[in-house]
């Protein structure tokens, strides 16, 4: 359960990098996959490896996501910035 | 063909199926499923024996022979037995009311074996004493502690091992001591607590009774009484098995007061063996008897053990029968029968064992009086559904709308008769199915209407649009329905089964609504050409109005961050209360039992002794008033029976009480084929947009199913409703809903492509949701209409399918026009072409690109799409004399001619001009223009080819 939701918070950021020049690798789309990647990948390690269960989820493993989805959306706008640096558009 | 008479065949084949479905309406009669009807479902999974220690596919099979000669034997009417989810056999029994009773007949292993009792019962040392009479033994009290003796003994590995030839894993809760998975053993200590909830794999205590040793339950004093908690411990050593019996039967004990027993004859080994076992127990007890005592108190036993449990043990008289019994003339089994019980075990043994252990997962009982509500709110949701979809449409599209429901009534009628032909058993997720399959035959005419409307607003009378209509909106309608097949598809491949009864009627549906929607009310449309009713613009609700000028991308930011903050509170509710599965996925019993007397909660409480169960009381017009619905933890089918009868003695039952009871691991299969559905279907979504569009579509459409799913479960957790396997099922609908919207958008994104090549992506996409929002709008409103009657008048569980329905087909429409677009937008502009052209655009109107495509000029907004569709018809194909060309295509030929040029032409803007000398518009247009200004006034021949056709 707390996979869902570090999952659903990663996708509620993602709707706000509207907002934010696209320099991210892949666009918009690239975007979203570092959110959900980055929540999920945040949770999981700080958990230990282990995603807990429904009983076990409560609303620290919403605010848990946070972090990790704005790193793996920086970590993708850091990618696409150097691509753009590398490879400017013609 | 000509259209002509391509529509009066079509005519004419409607004609003949109305009658043919008619004819099998009036003749046969509708099968319906047991919710409907009331009975008994039962669902086993297969688990290995030590005869069979793999479930194979064949051995499945085998127990499912088996179970259906059981099942005719007992005389139930119309049987269903299948073989679902692998591992598991579902049989479902119309008309039966006692579903113990049906669970014993059919499911039972019966395994039976007869053992010389004294020589195989052990001590508490695990020692056999055959000179001890087993009348001075006394059995174990309590499972547990009868499993604890056994694990002690040392394994008897010996070749007479049969009922235990192999090492059985027992699970029990450490604290209470309780046996879990009903008692029944395991092949393996990790299969002891493979099908445990977690929380009881967490108190499971394993315990191995090693091979050759048997825990038997002791005999019943009595047929009444419930199972005793005693227990003998023995060796596996039978002297004889069910296979050495033949001619089973069931009679009356006409020297022991007429009870009920069975009789049967031996084999020719049986009856050897049979001798040899009975000499040998009566010159034991002869040996050990003392001088003087009654043969009848010192002559041991000879045991009848059926599944582990003790039938009987008689006594071998060794004055009567001192060298043994002959048994030409057969043998009685005579225990604690009813005449039922007794009349059941000869069939059972007359048609043999099962090759493998099953074991019963889930057990539902529907009342027949429960079974006649559910069909009445189902019938009376599928009319109302239908009438409001019929008077949105006629409201909406006059007479277009008459013809949709007419087509409607059709696809109804034609429905009906194909329920009857298959035939499908009609089951209350199947209705609600059908009633959806209403509001997707209505969206693919909404999705046409328009279209002839557009058509019709464009300037071409009204036979051509209606033929416009037909052709342009095929692709649409062909591809989403493709879509919700395929999502039906995988549904009834995977999905558990009252899930499958909706996927069938689903996909079935959408076949026949095509056909119905699309050709039947074309055909109809094109025969009424040029009759009054067609005539008037007006009436096919085609009035004038201003497109609607929405800047759909450029507001896409608020709508964005709308989601945004749905999906947190979503997420911050799924966190913080989670989700509540109901009995389908956690396991449990649900009792639904009208009463006589009207009785609170507390007292239902306090009359059934359960403290945890959850109990409510329900509305049912036909079960009566006082009905109460009791939600506990899974109870066995005695404590079922025990919560009945303290109902019946506290309250009184009006009817037959309604029971579920759902096993742990059923509810896991139930998950597990939930999560493979979902993925499945969205990759099979994957391939076919990236098929049938780009794949750049796909992702997008992914994008917003995602939303729409999470944004479901998320109202599902803050508003703490119960999530079924009919949620789960409505969720995977809503893929298919919410492709409907997505894919009629991305259709006219396709088709607006090609004819804007100088628009920014953005510009192409506020342009075609321009066009489609009404559509859209409409379909969606359309399909909610039937999802509104199936909660209003669903009864309980189409309300709870229907309220998942709803909230996912709003989120589906919205994510469609402002999740998926917005998304497919960003990304493609990121695109080269679609780059330069936003630069060029941002360059010509000062820094921003205008929110719809504004002509330049030698750059015309739109030019004709792409003739690679007309290429590939034949060569010979006569061109259609019914085409006429539209103000806009005029407009168009117009433009292209550059007669446009040669009219007062408006100021340039100041963008186009700091734009250099060079003419505004992409590469084509901007080669179109430089010819056009080398060759002077020397005439041009047009560019596109098909503007230069005779028509």
């Amino acid at each position: 359960m707390a996979g869902l939701v570090w999952v659903m918070v990663g996708i509620a950021l993602w709707h706000f990098t509207i907002f934010v020049p696209d320099h991210f690798w892949s666009g918009i789309v690239g975007a979203f996959l570092g959110a959900v990647v980055g929540s999920f990948v945040f949770g999981f390690l700080i958990h230990g490896l282990t995603v807990p269960g429904q009983n076990d989820t409560g609303l620290l493993n919403a605010v848990e996501a946070i972090p990790g989805a704005v790193l793996g959306m920086a970590v993708v706008y850091w990618i696409g910035l150097r691509q753009e640096r590398l490879h400017p558009a013609v | 063909m000509s259209e002509r008479r391509r529509s009066l065949f079509v005519l004419l084949l409607v004609l003949g199926l109305i009658a043919g479905s008619v004819f099998a309406v009036s003749s046969r009669d509708t099968k319906l499923g047991l919710d409907l009807q009331g009975g008994v479902q039962l669902i086993y999974e297969g688990k290995p024996t030590a005869q069979q220690p793999q479930v194979t596919q064949e051995a499945l099979q085998r127990s499912l022979d088996i179970m259906r000669e059981r099942v005719d034997a007992f005389g139930v009417a119309e049987p269903e037995l299948l073989l679902s989810g692998g591992n598991q056999i579902e049989v479902n029994l119309p008309g039966v009311e006692d579903a113990e009773r049906a669970a014993q007949q059919v499911g039972s292993t019966a395994q039976l074996f007869f053992y010389d009792w004294e020589a195989n019962i052990l001590d508490e040392d695990c020692q056999t004493n055959p000179d001890e009479n087993a009348a001075e033994k006394r059995p174990l009290t309590g499972f547990y502690r009868a499993v604890q003796a056994a694990a002690k003994c040392e394994p008897q590995s010996d070749r007479n091992n049969n009922a235990a030839d192999a090492p059985r894993f027992y699970a029990f809760n450490e604290t209470s001591k309780q046996p879990l998975n009903n008692g029944q053993p395991s092949e393996s200590r990790q299969a002891a607590l493979t099908d445990l909830s977690d929380e009881e794999r967490a108190n499971a205590e394993v315990v191995e009774v090693p091979e050759g040793i048997l825990v038997v339950r002791d005999e019943k004093p009595d047929a009444d009484a419930p199972d005793p908690d005693r227990f003998w411990i023995a060796e596996d050593n039978p002297a004889l098995s069910g296979t050495d019996i033949k001619n089973p039967e069931q009679n009356f004990d006409q020297q022991g007061g007429g009870e009920p027993i069975v009789t049967f004859d031996f084999t020719d080994k049986g009856r050897e063996a049979f001798q040899n076992i009975t000499r040998r127990i009566a010159q034991r007890g002869q040996d050990n008897a003392l001088p003087g005592t009654n043969p009848a108190a010192g002559s041991q036993h000879f045991a009848i053990v059926l599944d582990n449990e003790l039938v009987s043990a008689p006594t071998i008289n060794y004055v009567e029968y001192p060298d043994g019994i002959d048994s030409t003339t057969g043998a009685q089994i005579s225990g604690s029968f009813t005449i039922s019980s007794a009349q059941d075990l000869a069939k059972i043994l007359e048609i043999g064992a099962l090759p493998i252990r099953l074991e019963l997962i889930s057990r539902s009982q529907v009342s027949a009086s429960l079974g006649a509500q559910a069909l009445d709110q189902g019938v009376l949701a599928g009319a109302v559904g239908f009438l409001i979809v019929a008077l949105f449409l006629i409201v909406f599209y006059r007479v277009l709308g008459v013809i949709a429901v007419l087509a409607m009534g059709i696809y109804g009628l034609y429905f009906y008769a194909l329920v009857e032909l298959i035939p499908i058993v009609l089951t209350l997720p199947g209705i609600a199915g059908l009633i959806l399959t209403l509001g997707v035959a209505a969206d693919a005419n909404i999705v046409i209407f328009e279209r002839v409307k557009e058509e019709l607003r464009a300037g071409r009378s009204v036979g051509q649009a209606i033929s416009a209509g037909y052709k342009k909106g095929l692709t649409a309608i062909a591809d989403a329905n493709v879509v919700t097949f395929l999502v039906a598809f995988i549904l009834f491949i995977l999905a558990t089964a009252g899930v499958k009864g909706f996927a069938l009627t689903l996909g079935v549906g959408v076949i026949l609504s095509l056909f119905t929607a699309v050709l039947a009310t074309q055909a109809m449309l094109y025969a009424m050409r040029g009759t009054a009713l067609l005539r008037s613009r007006a009436a096919l609700g085609a009035r004038d109005s201003k497109p609607i000028r929405f800047d759909f991308i450029g507001r896409s930011r608020w709508f964005f961050s709308m989601s945004g903050v749905i999906l947190l509170i979503c997420a911050i509710a799924l966190a913080v209360q989670g989700l509540n599965f109901g009995i389908d996925f956690e396991g449990g019993t649900r009792i639904t039992a009208p009463l006589e007397r009207q009785a609170s909660v507390e007292e239902v409480r306090d009359a059934i002794g359960i403290n945890n169960a959850e109990i409510q009381t329900v509305d049912g017009e036909e079960l009566g008033e006082n009905v109460v619905q009791i939600s506990a933890e899974e109870l066995a089918p005695n404590q079922v029976d025990e919560v009945e009868n303290a109902l019946q003695r506290e309250f009184g039952l009006a009817d037959n009480a309604s029971t579920e009871s759902i096993g742990a691991s059923f509810g896991q299969s139930v998950a597990d084929n939930a999560i493979k559905a979902i993925i499945a279907s969205l990759i099979i979504i994957s391939i076919y947009i990236t098929l049938r569009f780009q794949w750049k579509f796909a992702v997008p459409v992914l994008i917003a199913l995602a939303h729409d799913l999470l944004i479901t479960g998320g109202v599902y957790a803050l508003l703490g409703r119960e999530v079924t396997a009919s949620t789960v099922a409505a969720l995977l609908t809503i893929l298919g809903f919410s492709l409907y919207d997505t894919i009629v958008v991305f259709d006219r994104v396709r088709e607006n492509i090609p004819r804007m090549p100088n628009a920014a992506f953005s510009q192409i996409y506020n342009r075609s949701m321009s066009e489609v929002i009404i559509r859209s709008l409409a379909t969606s409103f359309c399909a909610g209409l039937p999802i509104l009657a199936l909660m209003l008048f669903g009864g309980e569980t189409l309300q709870d399918f229907a309220f998942a329905l709803l909230v996912g087909t709003l989120s589906g429409t919205y994510s469609s026009v402002f999740i998926a677009g917005p998304v497919l937008t960003h990304w493609k502009e990121r695109e080269p072409v679609y780059r330069a052209r936003e630069s060029r655009i941002r360059g010509q109107f000062g820094g921003v690109v205008p929110a719809y495509a504004v002509a330049t000029a030698g750059a015309p907004v739109d030019v004709a799409p792409s003739e690679s569709r007309r290429r590939r018809e034949r060569l010979t194909t006569p061109p259609d004399p019914t085409r006429g060309v539209s103000s806009d295509e005029f407009e168009e030929m117009v433009r292209d001619l550059g007669v446009e040029e040669e009219k007062p032409s408006a100021p340039e803007p100041a963008g186009a001009r700091s734009a250099g000398d060079r003419p505004a518009g992409g590469r084509r247009a901007r080669s179109r223009a430089a010819k056009a200004g080398d060759s002077g006034d020397k005439p041009k021949k047009p560019p596109n080819r098909r503007h230069g056709r005779p028509r």
